[in-house]
């Protein structure tokens, strides 16, 4: 079974829109599942996020919508939900964004749906989560982030707020939706039993912060990363001659120190108890690296990037290029890992994407199918769900 | 009630961030975590501040639902140990540095020996092949590479990291988590385990995923934006007149018309140049001085309200110490109050997902290095005989 993937055989009926359902629903087709994307006639919102559009499709959409079938369905026509309430009894999983109390409404709450699927699983994503007074609260990406004090750890003090610029409430959440489906999933397998699981973007964020939660809890004092970024200015890596860069010292030895202090003409950093313990506490997550940063950057400031990071790594340390899109993804390690991949679409042509992450040695996730246009798998997916009459009827 | 990892030994070879909060996860969910750490622990997790009662926050927060065993995996001894372990175990989760877990012995071609329905998951910072292979990195080297400042930082401005410094480190964490269900799954259905391997530097990629979109689409680097969104508009921090910041998001056409009439700005709804989202994000140069000057006319409380009366999602800047209180946060276990045997009274981090027939949790502080040494190995019926070992 070389080119079977793990999920393969299970059927997922996707309800969500915009970014953080569609990337949970990618990565269950990733590993091989059949997902069917359920979209109203106007399509996903995420359809119209941009520009920038390719052969007239957002390109964000494309990102996280390969491996899926779309189905256009009108849920506010009674046809409509019929049809999705047939295609998700007959489903494994189920996910759905519609907000709390709101999938009921089209027939297609989890009560409403086991009935004739006692092996359902049902996945519904909230902003907020389905408790307290916000369980009915609309979100967005800035939103979750601003309340999840995201923000508290970019920018500086006083200015404008800084967001995290890559959309981690929704692409996070996702990912966490993902998990809880896999779980089910496997319970199921073991026992028989489907249920309903439930993820918010809200508590996705919460919970992807939680050193800060135990750091605040009892600190001994208050120093250590974790704490003073609240108060560290911007931190824009080290500057060179030509670039910026970031490093961290932590195998040395004293030979290699007293080589690197030397050849960067840091002598000063002999006497100076911060660069104890060959500078361990004095670059990156170290105690003392936001206040020597400037004694670093003067003695990089007459060299190049590539010969502080050649360097730095003669004496086992880690040292990386601070770098931009286009030299990432040009990057021989970007390309050796094959990061970067393509798909075909009708539209678009070939266009670019990340592979899944994980690499199986047996059961190996795939793309099989480019994202797809509005409901261009309609007909095809009715049709085998024998729904193809209900369809004529409606449209007479 | 059951749990949907029960009966699932996790033996936990992990360091730093990245393996021990992956495993802390799959505790969360049922495994019995067993933690294997050499004497004295990695440098990295155990002497990272802050410290609570001396211990680093790192490996306390990271290290919930687990057990702790110490084992000298470099003497033959304890290797013996760890293997019968092994045996016992389905997961075998590690993230050292590539090329150590094999001069330990503990490589996948030796445990898939030993138990071919292991699910081995190795997890690194850049991989195996490459130039870059072998090399180590941690959070903040990949945020370096990873292209991810080129994107945050004020408009204008330069890039900039994002200082909780931990975030791709647990976006790796939730992607080996992912793998290792995809991988039970599959061999509940093929009865064999396999190799899953994952670098950081593809989770951190994956996760900007929309915004490499961009770049693929123009091949223009896209540029920070302060808090703006660059693919949806107005979807940015907005300062009301009381000089408090209001994030506010328009992410759908269905939203705009109310966002006008909140605004009692409602000539603008029928404006062609921002009638929907692709226009409002290209004309967003002539948008946002307008919808900003309405808004610094007023404080945010006043525009809070209304923008909740017509379903306009908007939100304000919140705190540590607004968030650990706060109704929505209680309501749902998002932040949550533990007792721990060492280190007292903490806040952590609530579960991510809620599972209606089988509870994930409840959270357990871990423990010292070393401490469940004794009891794991009664309960494994494996003899300890390394004293004997000693005095040979």
């Amino acid at each position: 079974m070389s080119n079977a993937g793990s999920l393969d055989g299970f059927r997922v009926i996707d309800f969500t829109q915009g970014l953080c359902g569609p990337f949970c629903t990618m990565q269950l087709g990733d590993g091989g599942a059949e997902v069917i994307k359920v979209e109203p006639p106007g399509g996903d919102f995420s359809r119209r996020m941009g520009p920038p559009f390719v052969g007239g499709e957002s390109a964000v959409f494309l990102s996280v919508n390969r491996n899926k079938k779309s189905v256009v369905l009108d849920l506010e026509t009674s046809y409509g939900r019929e049809a999705a309430a047939r295609l998700a009894r007959d489903a494994d999983v189920v996910v759905e964004d519609f907000g709390p109390g709101a999938s009921e409404r089209f027939g297609l709450g989890y009560a409403q749906l086991r009935g004739g699927n006692q092996k359902l699983i049902y996945c519904s994503i909230t902003p907020f989560g389905e408790e307290g007074p916000l369980r009915d609260a609309p979100g967005s990406e800035l939103v979750v982030q601003a309340m999840a004090e995201y923000t508290a750890s970019l920018g500086r003090i006083g200015d404008a707020p800084v967001r995290v610029g890559a959309d981690v409430a929704t692409l996070n959440t996702g990912t966490f939706a993902a998990q809880a489906i896999l779980a089910a999933l496997f319970h199921r397998l073991r026992s028989g039993e489907g249920q309903r699981v439930a993820v918010s973007e809200f508590g996705s964020l919460l919970h992807m912060r939680g050193i800060m939660w135990h750091s605040m809890s009892d600190p001994d004092d208050w120093y250590g990363f974790h704490l003073d970024h609240y108060t560290n200015p911007p931190d824009c890596g080290y500057q060179t001659k030509n670039g910026a860069l970031y490093f961290i010292l932590r195998r040395g030895s004293s030979e290699d120190w007293d080589r690197l202090v030397m050849e960067l003409g840091m002598e000063e950093a002999l006497a100076d108890p911060r660069f104890n313990d060959y500078g361990r506490a004095a670059t990156s997550i170290g105690r003392y690296a936001t206040e020597v940063k400037p004694i670093w950057e003067k003695a990089f400031a007459s060299r190049t990037r590539e010969e502080i990071i050649d360097l730095v790594k003669s004496m086992g340390g880690d040292a990386v290029p601070m770098m931009d899109y286009p030299s990432l993804v040009s990057h021989p390690q970007v390309e050796a890992l094959g990061i970067i991949t393509q798909v075909d679409h009708p539209t678009a042509g070939y266009f670019k994407m990340v592979r899944p992450v994980a690499r199986f040695s047996e059961t190996k996730d795939s793309i099989r199918m480019p994202p797809p246009l509005l409901g261009q798998h309609t007909e095809e997916v009715l049709g085998a769900a024998g729904l193809t009459r209900l369809t004529r009827t409606d449209s007479q | 009630m059951a749990k949907i990892l029960d009966g699932i030994r996790v033996f936990d070879l992990t360091l730093a961030a990245v393996g021990p909060w992956a495993t802390k996860l799959l505790g969360a969910l049922g495994a019995d975590v067993i933690k294997v750490e050499a004497p004295g622990g990695d440098r990295l997790s155990h002497a990272v501040p802050p410290m609570i009662k001396g211990n680093s926050v790192l490996y306390i927060s990271a290290n919930h639902n687990k057990r702790m065993i110490e084992l000298d995996l470099k003497k033959e001894a304890d290797r013996a140990i760890a293997l019968k372990i092994i045996e016992k175990s389905d997961i075998f989760v590690q993230n050292m540095r590539p090329g150590a877990v094999e001069r330990l012995g503990l490589g996948y071609a030796v445990v898939s020996k030993i138990n071919p329905r292991m699910i081995y998951l190795a997890a690194s910072a850049y991989g195996r092949i490459g130039p870059m292979a072998g090399e180590s990195g941690i959070d903040p080297t990949v945020q370096a590479f990873c292209g991810w400042c080129g994107i945050t930082g004020p408009e204008h401005g330069r890039g900039e990291m994002f200082r909780h410094l931990a975030h791709l480190d647990i976006t790796t964490s939730t992607t080996i988590v992912q793998a290792v269900l995809q991988a039970l799954i599959a061999r509940e259905r093929t009865g064999r385990g396999q190799l899953i391997e994952i670098e950081m530097l593809t989770a951190a990629m994956a996760l900007q995923t929309t915004r490499l979109a961009e770049y693929f689409a123009t091949g223009q680097q896209p540029a920070p934006l302060g808090s703006a969104a660059a693919t949806t508009a107005p979807h940015q921090a907005f300062e009301c007149e009381d000089d408090r910041y209001l994030a506010i998001g328009v992410e759908r056409d269905e939203q705009w018309p109310g966002f006008c009439r909140a605004l009692k700005l409602d000539e603008l709804i029928s404006d062609p140049r921002f009638a929907t989202n692709p226009l409002r994000v290209t004309h967003r140069t002539e948008l946002i001085p307008i919808v900003g000057e309405r808004l610094k006319s007023k404080p945010a409380a006043w525009w809070m309200i209304r923008l909740n009366k017509e379903r306009v999602p908007n939100g304000p800047f919140l705190t540590f110490e607004q968030l650990r209180a706060h109704s929505q946060v209680v309501a749902n276990d998002h932040i949550i109050e533990i007792d721990t045997p060492h280190w007292g009274s903490m806040h952590v981090d609530g579960l991510p997902w809620k599972f209606e027939l089988t509870p994930s949790g409840p959270i357990r502080a871990g423990g010292k290095p070393g401490e469940h040494t004794a009891e794991i190995l009664a309960e494994l019926g494996i003899v300890d005989d390394r004293r004997a070992d000693v005095s040979k």
